[in-house]
């Protein structure tokens, strides 16, 4: 079977990805571009017999590399030569979105228009004539309502004829006035003559991108010949000193007033009719007036992130306890049916104590993700970052600034991964650095399960106001931590941000639902992968080197001393006296808590012995400090190669530390009753662990962003004195009020 | 910094270059961050680093457009405006770089 590749693209919020989703369904995986931050999906489909492969674009407004999104859809056109495009219009907002379909056409690549959301529009009193723009832009218009499938068919069955058809790219010229199209016409003669980037581009095409000061295209060019792209960018720079001259503007202004002359013209031929005045204020427009108001839009934005805590935590409780029962389940399956030995052993306390303590928060990640993907799809998230920016500017921080700390677990469950990446789209290169070195402080999604297993067991009753708190304090010591850094180090002006805000929507069911599976496979996969693999490591690391011969022998000769010292008469006879034999004889009982009490001793003691439980009591002189002993200090090691691994390690160490048969309760139970934990002690390793390094994933791209280790190492060190100066404080005062 | 360097770096777009300027904006003109009053004002001129002001071209801030403001200056740092139907939030420096006039 033939297959061949489709594309869509369009302006941020058009409805791509919607209208993808309904494409595809769940025949689509996420991906990233080589080296860069931004994402691509790829669906697959059957069309008529033929394959075909539809990736979709990020959302970009134009074509020329303002944006690393711009960059890579245009790269991914030139490069991968899709067999057709569908362009992505929203009908209520022809105008602005037509600017990068005349960028599609002054490319020559085959479109197809999906004029979407004509709902939206007729609700606002748009009527656009489909045919007579078909007409005029001699692409096919379809209208569509990607929401619920209306028109998707004719859609794909005009974009499958446009492909078929197989035809060259034909690039349209628009005229940009007399100066622009004379030097247009002679930078042609020379790329045409030279051949200079001709395999890649049209000609013209190039042509108007060197007078967009095109920063990539003038790169290319460098490239491709330093000499013919010296001659061309001298005829530019003598063009744009004419414009600068005489218009006082350079020739992008020019080109971009032409191409929006250029679609006036078109929709002024009776393409778009008003039935309503168009001034007045559409339904978004009105809520906005509330939500994005000085006053009640924080207060506002408060409750709405208040209400998505409480909806996590509440609405989870029930399946996290049941996923914590099948792991206790399994642990108890393999303890009755296995010999003890070294592989039972790791198979309890490093798989399934390890991996089941993070794979039993699935259930609450997956209500996070739930409820983000309704803030973004909504059309909230937007309005959360427009409000940020007010605050953002106190802190030297910069409005693009907002969505990588949304991204690294503004509002919790995000990765500073992604959230270190993002920050890549912003131009100025001291926020931008800000901006990297202060994500790491946001709760992403692998701090809430220690979060969530730390107030669920020592604060049980406000769960989610102190979810609200500690995600409210890490807001706090990031801007405050950018404040910092921004008045001392990475002094500097700020540079400008100008940001859409999409219309509020109703998301679609199966956008959340695929948008919430996505995030939630990303965890499940981590949880199988890196986890599993780090727990085993950790496992063996707190197993061996085990205890000596000699002090073996020992505990060994405690119990056959115990047990030569016993009366078995008695204990046979007490055994027989008990109800039913269920409850054991009090013989009984005082011979199997001194057994335990060995086991334990025991136990412990092979756990300090281990490689992992060596490091952790040295460091324990100093950890005390803050209140964790050296078991905490294992798994606060571990949480350096991923923070879920913390959680993980809890539950291998308070396993192998504690008796088997308190092993098969959940860890928060388990530390509750700990001797070595307590409120106090709990609020102080949550302060810690929120705060201290990054995990070494986010390390790495801290390096690779900032082109030097120095701000690695800065950040894993600034941030682990930081936390631990946090934890003792807590720690020590709360001791000193007695909270403890 | 010379004069046609500073200009070449941050004057980058006014509505003169079609000789309209004056028929474009008669008034008096004054930045963006000094508006005050929701309603409709006309861009005059955009200054600025040369790629924002040639990205706020491409999302339809340039001279002689017509834009409402919804949500003028919120206690001076930013405000909302909507042009060819979608709704923007500008900084405040990006509404310090926008001349505008009543249309």
């Amino acid at each position: 079977m033939n297959k061949f590749l489709m594309a869509l693209a369009g302006n941020p919020n058009a409805g791509k990805t919607t209208l993808f989703n309904h494409l595809t369904g769940a025949r689509q995986h996420v991906g990233n571009y080589p080296g860069i931050t931004v994402d691509y999906k790829e669906g697959s489909l059957t069309l008529d017999n033929q394959h075909v492969i539809i990736t979709d674009l990020p959302g970009t407004y134009s074509l020329t590399a303002y944006s690393e999104e711009e960059v890579v859809a245009r790269d991914y056109l030139i490069n991968q030569r899709p067999k057709v495009v569908i362009n992505i219009i929203d009908a209520s907002n022809l105008e602005r979105n037509l600017y990068l379909t005349c960028q599609f056409l002054e490319l020559g690549i085959p479109i197809v228009i999906a004029l979407n959301m004509i709902d939206v529009a007729k609700d606002r009193g748009i009527k656009i004539k489909a045919e007579k723009l078909t007409e005029l832009l001699g692409v096919p218009v379809i209208p569509i309502i990607a929401r619920n499938g209306q028109g998707t068919d004719e859609l794909m069955t005009a974009a499958m004829e446009v492909a078929r058809e197989n035809k060259p790219w034909i690039p349209t010229h628009i005229s940009y006035g007399e100066d622009l199209d004379e030097t247009i016409l002679d930078l042609m003669a020379i790329i045409d003559e030279q051949n200079f980037l001709t395999e890649s581009y049209p000609s013209r095409y190039t042509a108007i991108k060197y007078l967009e000061h095109d920063d990539l295209i003038l790169s290319k060019g460098q490239d491709e010949s330093k000499t013919t792209a010296q001659t061309i960018e001298s005829q530019v720079t003598s063009v744009s000193d004419h414009t600068l001259k005489t218009t006082e503007v350079f020739p992008e202004s020019i080109i971009a007033d032409h191409r929006y002359g250029f679609i006036k013209s078109i929709l002024r031929q009776g393409i778009v009719t008003h039935t309503f005045d168009q001034d007045r204020l559409h339904i978004t427009d009105r809520i906005d007036k509330v939500l994005t108001n000085r006053f009640f839009g924080p207060v506002a934005m408060l409750l709405i992130l208040f209400g998505l805590y409480q909806f996590t935590f509440t609405w989870s409780e029930i399946p996290v306890g049941w996923m914590e029962n099948v792991f206790v389940f399994l642990g108890d399956t393999v303890r009755n049916n296995m010999a003890e030995g070294p592989l039972r052993s790791m198979l309890i306390s490093g798989v399934i104590d390890g991996v089941g303590g993070v794979l039993g928060f699935v259930p609450l990640i997956m209500f996070m993700f739930l409820g983000i993907s309704i803030l973004e799809d909504s059309g909230y998230l937007a309005r959360v970052a427009f409000m940020m920016d007010r605050i953002f500017r106190i802190f030297g921080l910069h409005g693009s600034s907002v969505m990588p700390f949304i991204i690294s677990g503004g509002i919790a469950g995000g990765c500073a991964v992604p959230g270190v990446m993002a920050t890549r789209t912003m131009r100025s290169p001291k926020e931008r650095m800000a901006t990297l070195l202060t994500v790491p402080f946001m709760n992403c999604g692998a701090k809430v399960p220690v979060l969530a297993l730390l107030i669920g067991a020592f604060f049980s009753d406000h769960k989610a106001s102190y979810m609200m708190f500690f995600t409210l304090l890490a807001w706090l010591v990031a801007l405050i931590s950018a404040k910092i850094l921004r008045s001392t180090v990475l002094k500097g002006a700020p540079t400008p941000f100008v940001m859409e805000l999409p219309p509020y929507r109703f998301p679609t069911a199966k956008g959340l639902a695929i948008h919430t599976w996505e995030r939630t496979w990303q965890y499940i996969k981590k949880a199988g992968t890196v986890i599993l693999a780090f727990s085993v490591v950790l496992w063996a690391m707190m197993t061996y080197p085990g205890l000596p011969e000699d002090e073996a022998a020992n505990f060994e000769a405690q119990r056959q001393a115990i047990m030569s010292d016993i009366d078995a008469e008695k204990i046979t006879q007490s055994s027989e006296d008990a109800t039913a034999g269920e409850e054991l004889s009090t013989a009984s009982q005082e011979l199997q808590d001194q057994l335990t009490t060995i086991d334990v001793i025991e136990s412990e003691a092979a756990l300090r012995h281990s490689l992992a439980g060596q490091i952790g009591t040295s460091l324990e002189p100093i950890s005390q400090m803050a209140g964790f002993e050296w078991r905490t200090n294992i798994a606060l090691m571990g949480g350096f190669a991923a923070k879920e691994v913390i959680v993980s390690t809890l539950g291998t160490a308070y396993s192998m530390g504690e008796i088997e048969a308190d092993a098969s309760q959940p860890l928060g139970d388990r530390l509750l009753e700990s001797p070595h934990w307590n409120r106090v002690i709990a609020v102080s390793a949550m302060l810690f662990i929120m705060f201290y390094a990054p995990c070494f994933v986010t390390v790495i791209c801290i390096a690779k962003e900032a082109g030097t280790w120095k701000w690695a190492y800065f950040s894993m060190a600034f941030n682990t004195v930081f936390a631990f100066i946090l934890s003792v404080a807590v720690y020590q005062i709360g001791m000193f009020l007695g909270l403890g | 910094m010379t004069f046609n360097v500073f200009k070449k770096k941050y004057c980058c777009s006014s509505r003169s270059h079609n000789k309209s300027n004056t028929s474009t904006c008669p008034r008096k003109t004054s930045p963006l961050s000094e508006a005050c009053h929701r309603g409709r004002v006309k861009i005059c001129k955009v200054t600025g680093d040369r790629s924002h002001c040639a990205r706020m071209a491409a999302l339809g801030l340039y001279p002689g457009e017509e834009v409402e403001l919804i949500c003028p200056k919120q206690g001076g740092s930013q405000c909302l405006l909507k042009i060819h139907g979608s709704t923007l939030s500008l900084d405040h420096e990006s509404m310090k770089n926008i001349l505008i006039a009543a249309p």
